[in-house]
């Protein structure tokens, strides 16, 4: 009834004018959050012109323009290449671990018996969540690959017979760090997600398939996995719409400012961060900035159509 | 179900691994705590052990000495609650707005919101706005006001808006409420497991924050938590020179860091017991979505 009837009062159109004398309260009830949304998402936009210009502090927005010169100078130089290669690498590295850990979390969780035991479990691993990339940066920098003979890796090390490793000297050993600090972050947040969908299967499948005298590790792989198959693609495809977008905050609280560790570290977002502390070459960060904004854009419609073309029912919102 | 009373091999190797995940999740913080009341000198001559050689709290008596700490837990919760109780109140009322079918230009909206979360203008023009703009540059607000909007949660809430039915808000609105009174009074008070959920993960978001204070703020004396741990170095130097507890006395740097990295996470792990479940039920409710 009440169906029908909001149906009918859609169908009637209204001028803006009529619109607002009779829904004003709603559009009011929004005003904040698009003034905010305004102020903080929409209203850095056209600062993107400065990508065009030889930024400077006294014209501000309005500096000389210089056509295409910032897209060159960066486009020739070393960083284009290596902060675009990194930030692939490390966010693919996400990526592709992450759920397959997850997955295998949450298919581990599913077919346990004890209750008791898996929720301690899943309290356990959920912690990690809930800490800042401070807490995990400081963690991992000083205790964890601390450079000293103490620090719980080289303890390790030396236990079996190494030399203690100065691991702020390593370039090659922080992006694995940065992806095993991150795994360690997310994945028992992730692998909620995935049982969440494991909960919903058909409890019928199982119970034949056991009749049939399929063992567990059977009907893991011929139940639980393809049932998590659609799941599984639609995140990974999703995901690559944020591909070019830098974990800024994790890696700098790991990394900070420590110039060695760039080479395999440096990401786009953290390459920005220090130009704008720096304060220095606005332009080509800008420039930057509107290869990352652009790309980013084609990917996440790109990743959107793939998602859609897989599954018709998928739309992000 | 019955049949499978006896412990399998599988079993045994489930819970090898999960034990193992578990003791890898854990184990920093307990180490670290164990650090944090470790006496700093054993621990230069035996590194970091899980069972202090030595017991000691100057870690903690230095952290507590120092005034910044406090200073920091005010501007913490301050940002904390403030930003939470704003965001949850713009966000909910925008998404009622937008779960009325009634109202018109309600997917417009929708996309105003959407456009955002796929093409954003990047670091840079957006610190530019919020320090030459809005002059948000060492000001508290800059530490709340740049992430109060998240499209997503306007989405979530919207939809659990749109499943309360209709029949109760236009009984309302017969009954003579406004549009905010019927929001207020009747529908916000049916969604308090969305509404408790979305102030949760804000919540969380507040508190853990450091990056807006990295942008944005110089002014020591607004400093959270985070940021504190962030600069520790820092602090370790402000405490030595105030006189830290007597005059010839070093602070124990590593000890003292550990100390500082339980004194900032300390509320969050106390308060984790009661407030897992509402994370996991929030992770579903998103879940269904996605």
């Amino acid at each position: 009834m009440s169906k029908r009837k909001a149906k009918t009062e859609v169908k009637v159109k209204r001028t803006f004018a009529q619109e607002m004398k009779k829904n004003w309260p709603y559009y009011l009830m929004m005003l904040p959050a698009g003034i905010f949304l305004f102020l903080f998402a929409y209203l850095p936009m056209p600062g993107l012109i400065i990508a065009f210009q030889d930024y400077n502090f006294v014209d501000k927005f309005r500096s000389p323009f210089v056509g295409l010169k910032n897209f060159e100078f960066f486009f020739s130089s070393d960083y284009a290449w290596r902060t675009t290669v990194n930030t692939l690498v490390i966010n693919s590295a996400y990526l592709i671990l992450t759920t397959f850990f997850a997955v295998l979390v949450a298919i581990v969780l599913n077919e346990m018996k004890g209750k008791v035991s898996k929720k301690i479990y899943q309290n356990a691993i959920f912690i990690p969540y809930f800490i800042s990339s401070v807490v995990v940066g400081k963690l991992i920098t000083d205790m964890l690959f601390s450079d000293q003979a103490g620090g719980v890796v080289n303890q390790i090390i030396t236990l079996f017979g190494g030399d203690p490793v100065k691991w702020s000297t390593v370039p090659i050993a922080w992006p694995f760090i940065i992806v095993f600090a991150h795994l360690w972050q997310v994945v028992g947040y992730t692998s909620i997600v995935y049982l969440a969908s494991i909960a919903g299967f058909d409890k019928g499948l199982y119970e034949a398939a056991a009749l049939d005298g399929a063992t567990r590790f059977q009907r893991i792989i011929h139940i639980t996995v393809p049932l998590l198959m659609p799941s599984i693609i639609i995140m990974m495809l999703l995901s690559i719409g944020g591909m070019l977008r830098g974990d800024f905050a994790n890696i700098y609280a790991i990394i900070e400012d420590n110039g060695m560790l760039f080479k395999y570290t440096d990401v786009i977002d953290t390459y920005v961060f220090r130009s704008i502390k720096g304060a220095a070459e606005f332009g080509t960060t800008a420039a930057i900035g509107l290869y990352q904004s652009v790309v980013g854009f084609i990917l996440v419609v790109f990743s959107n159509w793939l998602a859609k073309k897989y599954d018709e029912d998928t739309a992000l919102f | 179900m019955e049949l499978r009373k006896k412990i399998t091999l599988g079993d045994v190797l489930m819970h090898v691994a999960m034990i193992l995940a578990s003791v890898i999740c854990l184990y920093p913080f307990v180490l670290s705590f164990m650090v944090s009341i470790t006496d700093e000198k054993s621990l230069l001559v035996n590194g970091f052990k899980l069972i202090p050689a030595e017991f000691s709290t100057v870690a903690y008596e230095m952290v507590f000495q120092d005034g910044s700490i406090f200073r920091g837990y005010i501007v913490t919760i301050f940002i904390t609650l403030v930003g939470t109780v704003l965001s949850l109140l713009i966000s909910a009322m925008a998404a009622y707005a937008m779960a009325n079918p009634r109202v018109q230009y309600r997917n417009a909206f929708a996309m105003f919101l959407y456009i955002p979360t796929v093409f954003s203008a990047g670091l840079l023009p957006w610190y530019l706005v919020c320090t030459q703009i809005l002059h948000l540059g060492d000001t508290v607000w800059a530490l709340i006001l740049p992430s109060l909007i998240s499209p997503f949660n306007i989405f979530l809430m919207r939809n659990y808006f749109k499943s309360i039915p209709t029949s109760l808000i236009e009984a309302a609105e017969i009954d003579g409420c406004g549009v905010l009174k019927t929001a207020f009074v009747v529908v916000f008070p049916l969604s308090k497991p969305i509404i408790a959920t979305i102030s949760l993960f804000a919540g969380l978001g507040y508190w853990n924050n450091w990056a807006n204070a990295l942008y944005f703020i110089n002014d020591k004396d607004l400093y959270p938590l985070q940021y504190m741990l962030f600069r520790v170095e820092q602090l370790i130097q402000d405490v030595q020179k105030n006189g830290a507890l007597s005059a010839n006395m070093q602070v124990p740097t590593q000890t003292f860091q550990m100390a500082t990295l339980f004194v900032t996470i300390g509320p969050i792990l106390l308060l984790y017991p009661f407030v897992q479940k509402y994370f996991v039920k929030g992770i579903m409710v998103g879940a269904v979505k996605g």
